[in-house]
């Protein structure tokens, strides 16, 4: 593990030189550049509904991204997000189409029981992860197939559609503007915020992030912590299937197809560190925006699109050169 | 002494029938090889293995594809476990590697239908099983200096789909719908490949004629559902109204677009999609969809497995057939509100029983080179 001044949330708060300010305050600077930047050459770009198509499209990989936050700052890392989210749509959908096909029915027990089957997948990558003491790099990678496999089987390959009016209206009703997603999306986000900032477990990802032995040495179960986090970030990859069902109105073995890229670089655009203990929620949420807003911004001004995934390459390593202070690295590996 | 001399003027001979004989046996066969094998030459086989090799089946087209394969296998009385998966993952050297890896196992005795992942792949694939004496039949990538009647028999065939006439259609019956004038976007596949660059040519080809429509945008979409619902949500931002027909490249794209105008409570924006998958179709019966393109791939990947196993067993000989048996297009038939519920009827509720020798009925002519 490479070793930082500012290892660790605990003893960050020590030394706040102008230079973590501005580590702290970056990403979220660049946010506000790129709208300004957008909004100057296309006005219609600022305008709330254009912020409602983005946060429209940015929900369930903000879901994704939080739940994937909580093993980035224990230093660990999940990728097995695009095999649960796949798994967790595609058990929904039949969970769903058998009990009734719509949220009037019995059918709404659908919705815990992905939670649930997110939960199990997300603890069988930490136990795997923990007990087998499998780098989480390759478990969870692993995992990630294993998911996409398992959506595979289950599906032989078809498209499952939810029609269902009373679940559409996830995107369908809105209020001020804004469709019911978002707002499940953002009160999801307090949810990860309070599990960060006001309990245990939240405190010991930072602990284990920050400095593993001195966790152990202060006696927390350090497996135990790691386990957790697997399967909470097993739920968050669940509420971000279910979000990802509700936009588009289909499950299939697709539905996880390119939310390990966007999570990723979301986290890190953030400013959340990947060597674990520096970084949050808020952080991902400003990094998810300003993933999506390049996204819209660059069809919006009318540049072609395939620029966007170089601009979003050039941008995660500016932001890792931002908040690495590369004095304090002895060695990169 | 006149035996004698006989015998050396016969032994000379019989040495110089002995040196042209071999020196056949070298060059000739390199000859014959250049100018197809002798009908002697190409063995066939009473129960060859049936492979099919392609990407994966997570993609709904390919897992069809490869349902045809299986449903041809059925039709032979076997199970649908005879069929062998080579599956490449979209690497063009685990492609060729699990071929050469199959024809060792079969000692050549192998009828393989095979997508070679990219064109410049199925050179390399069809000369390890001409080499080896298999039957092999492609479908979609091959460049185009490759040609099945170079390699005799055992190149069998090559199918593909010529898609720019087709979308030019889709094309014009959206714009006819849009009244012929107004903008319209496209939504395309992955930039670089081919049906993505055809179908959106086709869109321009039908767009000449109608000088009032603006083609306002056309972004790659790279054949996602996810990718196109925000592509569609930034192009109704910087278009709005403007917008009054969407072309899109195909069926998983269009569902996208359809969702993003659903968010902003638009219901009759014209939208032309392609490739017939089940929902579109069922979205073509409700007026969601204006119309689809099905390209039949069940049968595609039906016929292909087809064609290499029967010429493989000799029940017909492919050198025998005109050039346009060996490299075809394969069918395209549209499906539009009027006839989408006979259509799904037909083909997709129950998937029709297909008579596996008529090779060549439902194709759409000749492959023609640019």
């Amino acid at each position: 593990m490479a070793i930082t001044e500012a290892s660790g949330g605990i003893i960050s708060s020590l030394k706040l030189s102008r230079r973590n300010t501005l580590i702290k305050w970056a990403p979220l600077l660049v946010l506000v550049v790129l709208i300004a930047f957008f909004s100057l050459i296309e006005p219609r770009f600022f305008s709330v509904r254009n912020f409602a198509r983005i946060f429209t499209a940015a929900s369930p990989s903000l879901m994704v991204a939080v739940g994937v936050t909580f093993i980035i700052i224990m230093g660990s890392i999940d990728l097995s997000m695009e095999g649960t989210i796949s798994v967790c749509a595609v058990s929904f959908a039949f969970c769903f189409m058998a009990l009734g096909g719509t949220l009037a029915s019995w059918a709404w027990l659908s919705l815990p029981f992905a939670l649930v089957i997110g939960a199990i997948m997300g603890a069988l990558n930490g136990l795997i992860h923990v007990k087998l003491k499998i780098p989480s790099f390759m478990a969870s990678l692993a995992m990630g197939f294993v998911g996409t496999g398992l959506a595979m089987v289950m599906t032989g390959g078809d498209r499952i559609r939810i029609e269902d009016e009373f679940f559409r209206g996830l995107l369908t009703e809105r209020i001020l503007n804004f469709p019911l997603m978002v707002y499940v999306a953002v009160l999801f986000l307090l949810v990860a915020w309070v599990i960060q900032s006001y309990t245990i477990l939240g405190r010991n990802f930072y602990a284990v992030g920050g400095g593993e032995e001195l966790a152990i040495a202060s006696g927390v179960d350090v497996d135990r912590v790691r386990i957790m986090g697997f399967m909470l970030a097993g739920i968050f990859f669940s509420v971000g299937a279910l979000l990802a069902v509700g936009r588009i109105g289909i499950a299939e073995t697709a539905t996880g197809n390119n939310f390990m890229f966007l999570s990723i670089t979301a986290v890190v655009v953030g400013g959340t560190a990947l060597w674990g203990g520096i970084g949050g929620v808020w952080n991902t949420l400003v990094g998810v925006l300003v993933v999506f807003v390049i996204g819209n911004g660059m069809v919006v001004i009318g540049l072609p699109g395939y620029t966007q995934d170089g601009v979003l390459g050039l941008l995660v390593i500016i932001a890792v050169i931002l908040s690495t202070d590369r004095k304090s690295i002895s060695f990169v590996k | 002494m006149s035996f004698i001399k006989k015998f050396i003027e016969s032994e000379t001979v019989s040495r110089r029938n002995f040196l042209m004989a071999s020196a056949y046996g070298i060059s000739g066969a390199t000859a014959l090889q250049m100018f197809g094998p002798s009908p002697s030459m190409a063995a066939t086989y009473s129960d060859p293995t049936i492979a099919w090799s392609y990407r994966n089946r997570t993609n709904p087209y390919w897992n069809e594809i490869v349902s045809g394969g299986e449903a041809f296998v059925e039709s032979l009385g076997k199970s649908k476990d005879f069929l062998t998966h080579l599956i490449n993952e979209g690497s063009s050297e685990k492609s060729l590697a699990d071929v050469k890896a199959l024809l060792a196992k079969t000692n050549g005795e192998l009828a393989l239908a095979i997508d070679t992942n990219d064109a410049p792949n199925a050179r390399p694939v069809v000369e390890a099983c001409v080499d080896a004496n298999a039957y092999v039949s492609t479908l979609w990538n091959k460049t185009d200096d490759l040609h099945p009647w170079d390699f005799g028999d055992n190149y069998v065939s090559h199918m593909s789909w010529s898609d720019e006439g087709p979308a030019e259609r889709t094309a014009r019956i959206l714009l006819e719908a849009i009244g012929g004038k107004g903008g319209v976007v496209h939504l395309g596949g992955i930039a670089s490949n081919n049906p993505a660059i055809e179908r959106l040519n086709g869109l321009k080809n039908a767009l000449k004629d109608y000088p009032d429509v603006e083609l306002l945008d056309a972004e790659p979409a790279d054949w996602d559902t996810q990718k196109a619902n925000q592509v569609m949500s930034a192009f109704i931002t910087r278009y709005g109204d403007e917008i009054s027909g969407v072309h899109c490249a195909n069926d998983t794209i269009a569902y996208g677009v359809l969702e993003a105008l659903r968010a902003e409570g638009i219901e009759d924006m014209p939208v032309t999609a392609y490739d017939g998958n089940p929902q579109a179709v069922q979205l073509v019966a409700d007026r969601k969809l204006l119309a689809t393109v099905f390209t039949n791939p069940h049968w595609g990947g039906g016929i292909t497995a087809a064609l290499a196993y029967y010429a493989a067993t000799g029940y017909f000989k492919p050198s025998d057939e005109p050039k346009e048996h060996r490299e075809f297009n394969g069918p395209t038939i549209f499906v539009t509100p009027e006839d989408a519920l006979e259509f799904k009827a037909n083909y997709l509720d129950s998937v029709p029983k297909y008579d596996w020798t008529d090779f060549w009925g439902p194709s759409s002519g000749p492959i023609v080179y640019k």
